[in-house]
């Protein structure tokens, strides 16, 4: 369970966030969407501790955790998957997937023995990264980052997940896989927080959704309710 | 006789070599995960060295002193951190290259009123009797150098490669922000990227000070010779800093004997500058696409 | 004004007159002694505030300049009888050439790397001025006589005048340079060496002309101080006394010729400290109690971390402890110089004089100069004739990186006079276009064509000297100069005397004409009123419209504006969109990066829609919003 209450937060002078509050509750999946420039992503990373939010909450589990290093929040249990994916290149695919785990693991021997099992559920979700877990991650393609980025975040076993744009730069093929990977992980019932720019997935995916804009929530409400609303399509293409 | 001069000119000077290579391999481990190097590493060397002479003069024996001085290296590490690194690194300035090089002058000052002015020997229970290789004469004391260099430096690649925090290491080298993510502290891997090196400093003033002896200047002119070989290795390929030690080394041995022994520091220095000149991105820019 | 012109230049005057009448007055060798070598090294630490002050880069071979200025006059003087002067000159001219000669390799590198080299170099030249004896004499030492003064043999008075009048004049002559476009280029190079280039504003060829203007200052320097002592050995010229210098450019403050003469006067009095114990007791007490009371003050507003507070107040702790229990305080010189060094660097980095300058401007309010009237701003910026012809042409462009195509074979025409949007989903490619156009990035394929002339790639600089200007969705703004500055650096069409007019204040003509100049583009930008504003102290808004008017002040056939509204609140969209529309009734031709869609409606006359690195529409705004192909990039594919 994660809320945001009326958070403000921005880079150097500049105030991106201006009051920003949403909630992401057990077994959901909420959309957060808008123009670019909105504050989508930097809500994500004032989140997830990435940048530190000069006002307001952000309660994981009703714990506060706004103001933190990012390492902390997500030894909490707060796992970000970032936009770009940010897969570590020079290391394996497994390797990639053990760090995913790295709040859970021994820090110097036995990881490996601890980490099989969950290593195995990941690979059932994703055997193409079975087929890899030796390559360097930065050969992998697009979509096969992708899964890895999502993978690392499951090994964590988070309590909240946030997924920022999964679709950026890919091919429709392969978005079409990971939003099918979105939808599998929506029924293990761990809360997402999505932000995507691609509207029709994100409304098809999602449980509720807010429309971000300016650096502020302006509409919220089920899939349904948004597609009726003209202002939403109207945001987009002025 | 004479002929053999050159061989063997190469071979002892390539050994004082991989100490160069050491320390550059030192920095590769902090600046991989903080951008950011000790200038005053050369102080690091030879006050660890001295602490070690210390502990063998209160009556440790030597393989007991080792680990004591490995610790007190590790330590001197973790307080160039915090005192000369930290606050830069948050403010993201590069004031630590001034305060690194003001913290290496206060621990010269101050070793040379411990410790005193002169040179000092240091014991040692490897022979220092040469035995004859490949017709080059050679001591076990020269060897254990190489040894000393090659193990450490293996031993932390294993470090790197098998235990998990090894491989945060890596991470937080890779990409900061997203090792942050997976619940990596990077402030404390940046402690332990110089905990390391003061390591290896330690272990560089212990493999050489029996056969150059120690004293307050014994490392001054280290830190710029360890920087030619970073920059010339460059900073990815962990033992390429040997193999251009290996050569520097060779070169400043056969330099001292044929120029004199005061222009033994020129050969280092002058690679560094043309190395600077020739690569500029060398070890502290690889061609990073700028983002504006 | 006569009351700003009496402050400034009076306090210098009364200085100096006050130290030259001082051989008069006061009949002790040893003072004098103390004062000529005041006055070398005032000279010597501005030359080297040049680099660490004005270009904020960690400078570690001074001292080997004033070495080498050493050396090189004592050797002309004894092999080859030079007088006074012409040695001077050629211990100048040593500090300049070895100066520019180690610039080219150094000044390329940023700060840790420029460190490094300057480093090596003094560290060689201190091993060739002890190992070269055939020449230098080596350790045993170089004895010299004082050459005549134009026939004049110059007694300790006599040069300690001429070392003042030297000092004057280097004084005066830098303080011209400094208040020039010269001064303003070398602070804006150290904020943002990208802006410079894409200003077209030589980063590199002016960092090399600052290096040299100090390491000649350092060889001048050098020749006095040769004079002074007329005896020379390489022990002299270490590192040991390049720390000193450093010590004195800190502490005395940055950026400052006042500084530059405080931490000279610092430098000389030092050895004197250290050896009277009780001075040196009062002094360790006096640097606690400020270290406690700064950094308690600072704690306590919350303006700095702890560790700024702490490490200076233990660090001149251990200096008292050392003062009182230490027997010779000598033996520890330089951990005392570590300690000075350290508590000055992480607890009052703008040194004394920048701590004093506030106290100063609150105790006398000096009202700056009047500031010109704008020029006309039809005169900055010539309106340009309507010409539909295509400005720029783009044909298959291309960009890479690493497998990523960013930019896949993109064409288009910006004709002369529109304003033409660029818009296009993250990760679309526009940034990556318009980089590869300023020449930020080269092009992995395809050309570039302005006015049918094939542009220069890869280089911000090129492509600026060529007439394309921009601003940059990350700012860029030189944060420590004022707006007005910001925008007169870039005005550099309007610069033509030659150095030595400047260096003698003849340059002043140019000045106001640039001024009024970037005053009217202020006005342009609604920044009029800001002008002498800090950049770093605008609001975020008001950067964004600075970088506009400094974009201008280059007179472009091209601007481009990355995302100019970006982070920008409701308001000032209104005040932006405004601007753009001037600037297009002007006649200069845009490329507008945009996401506001009512922006690029109101604004742009064609829009060019990127997705995945290639054109999938283009058109007028309404046409293109339409496009079934940018409603799918945006929206997502109907089924």
């Amino acid at each position: 369970m994660l809320i945001v209450d009326k958070l403000y937060a921005g880079y150097g002078l500049s105030e991106v966030l201006v009051g920003t509050s949403l909630q992401v509750k057990a077994g959901t999946l909420v959309a957060l969407i808008g123009p670019n420039g909105a504050g989508k992503s930097t809500t994500m990373r004032a989140i997830s501790g990435l940048i530190k939010p000069t006002k307001g909450q952000v309660l994981l589990d009703n714990k506060p955790v706004q103001g933190m290093d990012a390492s902390q929040i997500a030894r909490l249990g707060l796992a970000h998957v970032p936009e770009g994916r940010r897969v570590f290149g020079p290391l394996s695919t497994e390797d990639n997937l053990l760090l995913g785990g790295y709040r859970r693991l021994p820090r110097f021997f036995g990881f490996r023995k601890k980490a099989v099992r969950d290593l195995e559920r990941v690979y059932e979700l994703f055997p193409r990264l079975q087929e890899r877990r030796r390559q360097a991650a930065g050969t992998l393609s697009g979509g096969e980052q992708q899964m890895l980025a999502i993978g690392r975040a499951l090994m964590a076993d988070p309590k909240v997940i946030l997924m920022d744009e999964p679709s950026m730069g890919l091919a429709p093929v392969i978005v079409e896989e990971v939003f099918a990977t979105i939808q599998r992980l929506k029924e293990t019932g761990i809360p997402l927080l999505l932000v995507e720019q691609i509207i029709k997935r994100a409304l098809e995916v999602a449980d509720y959704v807010y429309v971000m804009e300016h650096g502020r929530v302006v509409i919220q409400g089920s899939p349904a309710e948004l597609r009726k609303n003209e202002r939403v399509i109207a945001a987009y293409l002025g | 006789m004479t002929t053999s001069i050159v061989p063997q000119l190469i071979v002892s000077g390539a050994l004082m070599g991989l100490v160069y290579a050491l320390v550059a391999y030192g920095f590769q481990l902090t600046f991989a995960t903080s951008k950011s190097i000790n200038f005053g590493q050369g102080e690091l060397v030879m006050v660890s060295a001295f602490f070690s002479l210390t502990l063998t003069k209160v009556g440790f024996p030597y393989w007991l002193m080792i680990p004591g001085g490995l610790l007190f290296g590790v330590l001197l590490g973790l307080f160039v951190e915090r005192a000369a690194v930290r606050l830069a690194l948050e403010q993201k300035s590069e004031g630590w290259v001034l305060l690194t090089i003001i913290l290496g002058l206060f621990f010269f000052s101050a070793a040379e009123n411990i410790w005193g002015r002169d040179d000092q020997p240091f014991p040692t229970p490897i022979s220092a009797n040469a035995i004859q290789v490949f017709g080059v004469s050679i001591t076990p004391l020269e060897i254990s150098v190489a040894v000393g260099v090659l193990a450490i430096m293996g031993l932390i690649e294993l470090f790197k490669r098998m235990t998990l925090l090894g491989k945060a290491f890596e991470a937080v080298s890779s990409d900061r922000d997203a090792a942050e993510l997976m619940g990596v502290s990077a402030r404390r891997t940046i402690m332990l990227s110089y905990g390391l090196s003061g390591l290896s400093a330690a272990v560089a003033g212990i493999l050489v000070s029996p056969i150059t002896t120690v004293g307050p200047t014994m490392a001054s002119v280290l830190v710029l010779k360890a920087f030619s070989v970073a920059v010339v290795a460059g900073l990815d390929s962990g033992f390429g800093v040997v193999l251009v030690g290996l050569v520097l080394g060779a070169l400043e041995g056969l330099t001292s004997f044929y120029v004199g022994s005061g222009w033994r520091e020129a050969p280092g220095l002058v690679l560094l500058i043309l190395a600077l000149a020739v690569r500029p991105s060398g070890v502290f820019g690889k061609a990073v696409i700028r983002k504006v | 004004m006569v009351k700003r012109l009496f402050f400034i230049h009076g306090a210098e005057l009364l200085v100096f007159v006050l130290l030259a009448s001082v051989p008069l007055v006061v009949i002790n060798p040893f003072a004098l002694g103390l004062l000529t070598l005041l006055a070398i090294y005032g000279i010597l630490l501005i030359g080297l505030d040049v680099t660490v002050g004005y270009l904020g880069q960690i400078n570690l071979a001074q001292a080997a300049f004033l070495g080498l200025g050493a050396y090189a006059s004592g050797l002309t003087v004894t092999h080859f009888g030079l007088g006074m002067v012409s040695a001077l000159f050629v211990s100048l001219l040593t500090g300049l050439v070895f100066g520019a000669v180690i610039a080219f390799p150094a000044l390329r590198l940023e700060g840790p790397q420029f460190a490094l080299a300057t480093l090596s170099f003094s560290a060689l030249v201190a091993t060739t001025l002890n190992e070269w004896e055939s020449v230098t004499h080596g350790a045993q030492g170089l004895s010299l006589v004082r050459p005549p003064f134009f026939g004049v043999n110059l007694a300790a008075q006599g040069f300690y005048w001429l070392c003042l009048v030297l000092l004057a004049i280097v004084w005066m002559g830098m303080h011209n340079l400094l208040n020039s476009q010269w001064g303003r280029t070398f602070e804006a190079l150290r904020d943002s060496p990208i802006a410079t280039d894409a200003m077209g504003i030589g980063t590199f060829r002016h960092r090399v002309a600052a290096f040299a203007l100090g390491s000649a200052l350092g060889g001048l320097a050098g020749g006095l101080y040769a004079f002074n002592f007329q005896y020379l050995q390489p022990q002299i010229f270490v590192w040991e006394l390049m720390v000193i210098l450093l010590l004195g450019v800190v502490l005395g403050g940055r950026k400052s010729l006042w500084g530059a003469f405080v931490g000279a006067a610092f430098i000389v009095l030092l050895p004197n400290l250290l050896s009277n114990r009780i001075l040196f007791q009062i002094f360790s007490l006096f640097g606690l109690l400020t270290a406690l009371a700064a950094g308690g003050r600072s704690y306590f507003r919350k303006t700095i971390r702890p560790f700024q507070a702490i490490a200076p107040i233990v660090a001149m702790g251990l200096l008292v402890v050392v003062a009182f229990t230490v027997q010779n305080i000598e033996d520890l010189r330089r951990a005392i110089f570590a300690l000075m060094l350290f508590s000055v660097v992480v607890g009052l980095p703008e040194g004394l004089m920048g701590f004093a300058a506030r106290f100063l401007s609150k105790l006398f309010r000096i009202a700056p100069a009047a500031l010109s009237e704008p020029a006309p701003l039809d005169r900055v910026l010539v309106k340009k004739a309507a010409d539909p012809s295509p400005l720029l042409e783009l044909r298959e462009l291309k960009r890479n990186f690493g497998g990523v195509r960013a930019v896949d074979g993109v064409s288009l025409v910006v004709r002369s006079g529109q304003v033409h949007g660029l818009i296009g989903p993250n990760g679309s490619g526009k940034s990556t276009l318009v980089n590869v156009i300023s020449g930020l990035y080269a092009p992995s394929g395809g050309t570039m064509l302005l006015r049918g002339r094939p542009l220069p790639v890869g280089s911000l600089f090129n492509a600026a000297r060529t007439g394309i200007s921009r601003t940059f969705q990350n700012l860029q703004i030189f944060s420590e100069l004022t707006a007005l500055d910001n925008v007169m650096v870039a005005m550099k069409d309007t610069y033509h005397k030659p150095l030595p007019l400047v260096l003698f204040g003849l340059a002043r003509g140019e000045e106001r004409c640039s001024q009024s100049g970037a005053l009217a583009l202020l006005e342009l930008v609604g920044l009029r009123d800001e002008a002498r504003t800090p950049a770093k102290d605008l609001p975020y808004g008001a950067q964004r419209l600075l970088e506009i008017a400094r974009a201008l002040a280059c007179h472009p056939d091209l601007l481009i504006l990355d995302e100019p509204a970006a982070g920008v609140a409701h308001p000032d969209v209104r005040k932006l969109v405004e601007i753009i529309r001037n600037i297009h009734r002007i006649g200069i031709t845009t490329i507008l990066i945009e996401h506001h869609m009512d922006v690029v409606s109101e604004l742009c006359d064609v829009v060019t829609v990127l997705d995945g690195g290639l054109v999938i529409a283009e058109g007028r705004p309404e046409e293109v919003k339409r496009h079934p192909k940018v409603i799918a990039a945006y929206l997502g594919a109907s089924a």
